[in-house]
């Protein structure tokens, strides 16, 4: 079942463009989005919850147009991009008491539990947190409302290899429990150990949108590993890859 | 909403915009050009602006499960709160210099305009240039705030100016009545001065609304 739907989706800066970009998450399905830095990752994140506004095309989550049904659609979606970057002198749990009044199904009960597998603490502020634990403090607010859709914008840059491996491993729990993943990411490793799907972009436009196992069988060469393979595309002029 | 103003006044507003409340009682003073106590509490506001864009306020709010013209709705929430508390705090310094002092000397002699209804009318306006001018012109671009706080200052000590020079001119020296002399002009001149408020406020706030939806964050 499709559950959210970015359709022919278009942003033009001076020096950049998103390309009449399509494409659908299904549900249950972890989605890596690929793309080396500045090929459009964090724009087509950024217009999928409303933070840029598109010159053109359309966002849709559960079947419903996201403008229109804004407020209701990001209670049913978590998402984090980067690391908490807000209020640097207040505490972590001041922080987390204002945003759990937004969701009826904020989960206490999980978000304790984020807490303790991330070691967080939450009398800590933002200023007193390295780069990761930032990024930890934003996942947890992005899992702790019991999510149907998960919106992470390179959610694993700056974790150590622990817990890089931890959180990937928690988007396959998740996945298990019917929740959708989509991550943007430029390691590729993370999309080998935990996506099931991948969808590639390269300079704002959308080259690949296909399963783990179709997007191999397409474009990687004998022996070749994923990492090889993207990084052969990418050098090709425009991306060779193709829908 | 309710949790929106909530957020604003315990992450996002300053401790100054609080305090700053306080110079609505600057109503009371003698001498004194009263009408600089609502610039006092638009300064204590900035403050909250000023320290949200260094928190990176909007990016938090846009990430919230509302609305993004919410947001905007919640900002003139919170500045509405605060120049509300702020102009009882000047209705009460009238309602004291309308009857209790109303004989008083040291305000019979005030060479500075009366504070009555009029200078609360005037008061109101001020607030109102505040969220026009001000508020209206940070959601052009949720970041950039100078030139709409020094077109807000300049707007604002032109007002209080023309306040002040007023009851000088002849023919509108009622304007600077004591005790209830000319108690219906003075409530037609307040009156004047909350529409001029509502105007102001709710004219820019449906602007702010549509300007902020087409930003990018």
């Amino acid at each position: 079942m499709v559950i959210a739907e970015v359709r022919d989706l278009v942003k033009k800066y001076p020096s950049f463009e998103l390309k009449k970009n399509s494409f659908s998450l299904e549900s249950g399905r972890i989605t890596g989005f690929i793309g080396r830095n500045g090929a459009g990752k964090t724009t087509t994140i950024k217009a999928m919850l409303n933070m840029i506004h598109p010159d053109g095309g359309e966002v849709r989550y559960f079947g419903l147009p996201f403008l229109g049904h804004e407020a209701e659609i990001k209670k049913r979606i978590g998402y984090s991009t980067g690391t908490v970057s807000w209020y640097p002198r207040k505490k972590i749990r001041d922080l987390v008491e204002i945003a759990r009044r937004f969701y009826d199904t904020w989960d206490e009960e999980a978000y304790r539990s984020y807490l303790r597998l991330f070691e967080i603490d939450e009398t800590k502020t933002p200023l007193e947190l390295s780069e990761g634990m930032k990024v930890k403090v934003n996942l947890i607010l992005a899992l702790a409302h019991r999510a149907e859709v998960l919106i992470l914008d390179e959610p694993t840059s700056g974790l150590d290899p622990f817990s890089r491996s931890e959180l990937l491993g928690l988007f396959t729990e998740l996945r298990d429990r019917g929740v959708t993943v989509f991550f943007s990411t430029h390691i590729i490793t993370d999309i080998e150990k935990c996506a099931d799907d991948i969808l590639y972009i390269s300079r704002g436009r959308i080259a690949a949108a296909l399963p783990k196992a179709e997007f191999v069988r397409q474009y990687s060469r004998d022996g070749e590993r994923l990492e090889d393979t993207m990084l052969r595309l990418e050098t090709e002029e425009g991306g060779a890859a193709h829908d | 909403m309710t949790d929106l103003l909530r957020k604003e006044m315990r992450l996002s507003a300053s401790v100054l915009s609080y305090l700053f409340i306080a110079f609505g009682l600057m109503f009371l003073l003698p001498g004194y050009p009263v009408l600089c106590g609502a610039f006092f509490v638009s300064l204590g506001l900035f403050q909250s602006f000023q320290l949200a864009r260094e928190a990176n306020d909007i990016v938090f709010s846009v990430l919230l499960p509302v609305a993004k013209r919410d947001i905007v709705r919640g900002k003139y929430a919170f500045v509405c709160l605060i120049e509300g508390c702020a102009l009882l705090l000047m209705a009460l310094a009238v309602l004291l210099r309308m009857t209790v002092f109303s004989q008083a000397e040291v305000y019979r002699m005030n060479q500075m305009m009366n504070a009555n209804g009029f200078a609360l009318g005037m008061a109101f306006v001020i607030f109102g240039l505040f969220n026009w001018i001000f508020v209206g012109g940070f959601f052009k671009t949720a970041v950039k705030f100078a030139r709409p706080f020094v077109g807000f200052v300049i707007a604002c000590f032109l007002t209080i100016f023309a306040a002040e020079a007023l009851h000088h001119i002849p023919g509108l020296e009622r304007l600077n009545a004591f005790g209830t002399d000319a108690l219906g002009l003075q409530l037609i001149l307040l009156g004047a001065g909350i529409l001029l408020f509502l105007l102001m406020t709710l004219l820019s706030g449906r602007r702010a609304c549509e300007r902020f939806e087409k930003i990018d964050l």
